[in-house]
């Protein structure tokens, strides 16, 4: 079987959300010594190929989920294998909802797909507060920091933590990203950040857009 | 303001448009900050309706915080024999700035077995928020099985005569009913992402569940039956992300249709609360049999237009319609002003106005009566 069979054949079980299938797939391909970044890569893409049907309008967030579900145990999978190579070059993101709000399916499902995109993701969880999320940039140093609210009460957060990463000297180290219904792309321009998604899987698509692009 | 509503409710014309918002959220906030207005310091939230000269939404309850009713849940639970409930409650659900700790943990104890909810208050102690949910796996099923088996439902008499005395012949009596099935489920009892994967991989025993809240119904309606009830509303929350188009299909609309007509035969009305996303499932929303909807919002703050709005609900009636954001002060008045006049434009005779969903904490509460003013130049010139 050779790599590209191998990619299309994950592709079309998890389109079809036969998790059986990729198991048997991911399984197959380990016992035959493909290499772990190649399978890595086979799951990436075929989670970007839900991604594409979500954007298309055929898939739901319903569908990420799923999918998202069978990726983690396919890459439940690698991860013995993982611990005896050398770390990947993982790409690092730290996504929190800003205090005061507690609204979080956004958030997860963002860092659902972050995860099966490749990046190492620290999820702060929900109603955090702006210096848990400065003191997370400076320990964990992400190249991306994903930010959600739904409230328009904390949508004043945004700025706010804009301004003390500024003042922390870390805004020029990371790429901010803001997600949430009441946020405006106005909103976003005024507050500082440098994206704002309108989804989830819009926030990958930055995500992976800044990386692809040495950010 | 009761012949008003009811005008909505029968689809009759020429009657005065009511503005109905809901301020509780925004009274509670800032009630607990300390940073109500002057003017409405130490005043009840219902001196501030009537100083606002709108419509009152969140009566028929007891008022105090965390208890929003937006109407009135009508109908008290009543455990089996068997079934205990204990709580574990915090004293920081009731105070400004709760911190991390004040957890709310409740347990149901049957015969069956133990299932958990833990909960902890919102930044100001206005709303609860869920950290664990009571079904986490199969053998959870069997426990909440066996309370909703035993459960039923008595009116809320004491509850009823509190809001009788202020608003008998001033608002038809709207209560609530629970969410249905598989919402009650999403954001009720399992979570969101639990339900979607569950769904996936148990199929059989979540259709069973399903059917058992389903009945939970049949109970509900049987204690309503009777009552003085001109609407019953179902809790929703619907959002496309939520509940997608073949989720909807598959299990929405074929719950309203067999539930509604059982509602529509004691003489009431029903409406649902959307107040997310719906682009996708509004032109879904006449296959229900619900007379109206609650709180769609429309751009910029959801995903619709006003005309689409009206294309997909046809007859229905919308509660609500201005999306909350607008009353942001950053957002200008003129565009407010525009949203409001398009609406009324849109919809009239077949709305009853509000906010979608309701008036955020920051937002300038003077312009709630600058819609008044609209509302009353277009009455006016009826």
């Amino acid at each position: 079987m050779t790599y590209t069979e191998l990619f299309n054949r994950i592709k079309e079980s998890l389109l079809s959300f036969d998790s059986e299938a990729v198991r048997i797939e991911v399984e197959e391909a380990i016992r035959v010594s493909v290499p772990v970044e190649v399978l890595i890569e086979a799951l990436r893409g075929g989670m970007e190929a839900v991604g594409d049907k979500f954007r298309s309008g055929e898939f739901f967030v319903t569908d990420l989920i799923v999918a998202g579900e069978i990726v983690k145990e396919a890459q439940e999978l690698l991860e013995p294998l993982m611990r005896n190579t050398p770390t990947a070059d993982h790409n690092t993101v730290v996504v929190a909802t800003v205090t005061g709000d507690i609204h979080d399916i956004g958030k997860n499902i963002f860092v659902m797909l972050m995860r099966a995109e490749g990046f190492r993701v620290i999820d702060l969880g929900v109603d955090v507060s702006s210096e848990k999320i400065i003191a997370a940039v400076k320990e964990y140093r992400p190249e991306i920091l994903g930010l959600s609210a739904l409230l328009t009460t904390n949508l004043e957060e945004f700025p706010k933590i804009v301004a003390a990463l500024k003042k922390e000297g870390l805004r020029g180290c990371v790429k901010v990203i803001i997600g949430g219904a009441t946020v405006t792309e106005q909103f976003a321009r005024e507050s500082g950040v440098d994206a704002y998604a309108k989804s989830a899987v819009e926030g990958v698509d930055f995500s992976r857009s800044w990386v692809e692009n040495r950010l | 303001m009761y012949n008003e509503i009811m005008a909505v409710y029968e689809g009759r014309e020429g009657e005065k448009l009511v503005f109905q918002p809901r301020i509780k959220h925004w009274y509670d906030v800032n009630l607990f900050s300390g940073t109500l207005p002057d003017r409405y310091q130490g005043k009840y939230l219902d001196e501030i309706y009537a100083d606002l000269g709108v419509a009152p939404r969140e009566v028929w309850g007891y008022g105090g915080t965390s208890s929003e009713f937006a109407g009135y849940y009508g109908l008290t639970a009543v455990e089996g024999d068997d079934v205990e409930v204990w709580t574990r409650q915090s004293p920081g659900r009731r105070r400004s700035n709760p911190t991390e700790v004040d957890y709310i943990i409740t347990e149901y104890k049957t015969p069956k077995g133990t299932i958990q909810q833990v909960q902890r208050p919102t930044e100001h102690g206005t709303s609860l928020m869920n950290v664990e949910y009571y079904l986490k796996d199969l053998g959870d099923f069997e426990v909440y099985k066996y309370i909703l088996e035993e459960r039923r439902y008595a009116w809320d008499d004491a509850r009823y005569n509190w809001g009788f005395k202020r608003y008998r012949d001033y608002l038809p009596l709207r209560a609530n009913l629970q969410r249905a099935p598989l919402m009650w489920l999403m954001i009720g009892t399992m979570g969101f992402q639990r339900t979607v994967t569950m769904l996936w991989r148990h199929p059989k025993e979540m259709g069973e569940l399903l059917t058992l809240l389903e009945l939970d119904f049949d109970k509900q309606l049987e204690a309503y039956r009777g009552k003085p009830v001109a609407e019953l509303n179902f809790g929703d929350n619907i959002h496309q992300d939520l509940c997608p188009p073949p989720f909807f299909r598959k299990y929405m609309i074929p719950f309203f249709q067999r539930v509604i007509p059982k509602i529509h035969a004691m003489g009431m009305y029903t409406t649902s609360h959307w107040d997310g996303f719906v682009k996708q499932l509004l032109p879904l929303a006449q296959e229900t049999g619900l007379d109206g909807l609650e709180c769609v919002t429309p751009q910029p703050q959801g995903d619709v237009t006003l005309e689409e709005m009206k294309e997909s609900m046809g007859s229905m009636f919308l509660r609500d319609g201005i999306p909350a954001v607008l009353f942001c002060p950053w957002v200008s008045t003129e565009i407010l002003e525009n949203h409001v006049h398009r609406l009324i434009e849109t919809f009239y005779p077949r709305l009853i106005l509000g906010v979608s969903d309701l008036l955020p904490a920051n937002a300038d509460v003077e312009r709630l009566r600058l819609v008044k003013r609209i509302v009353k130049d277009f009455n006016d010139r009826l």
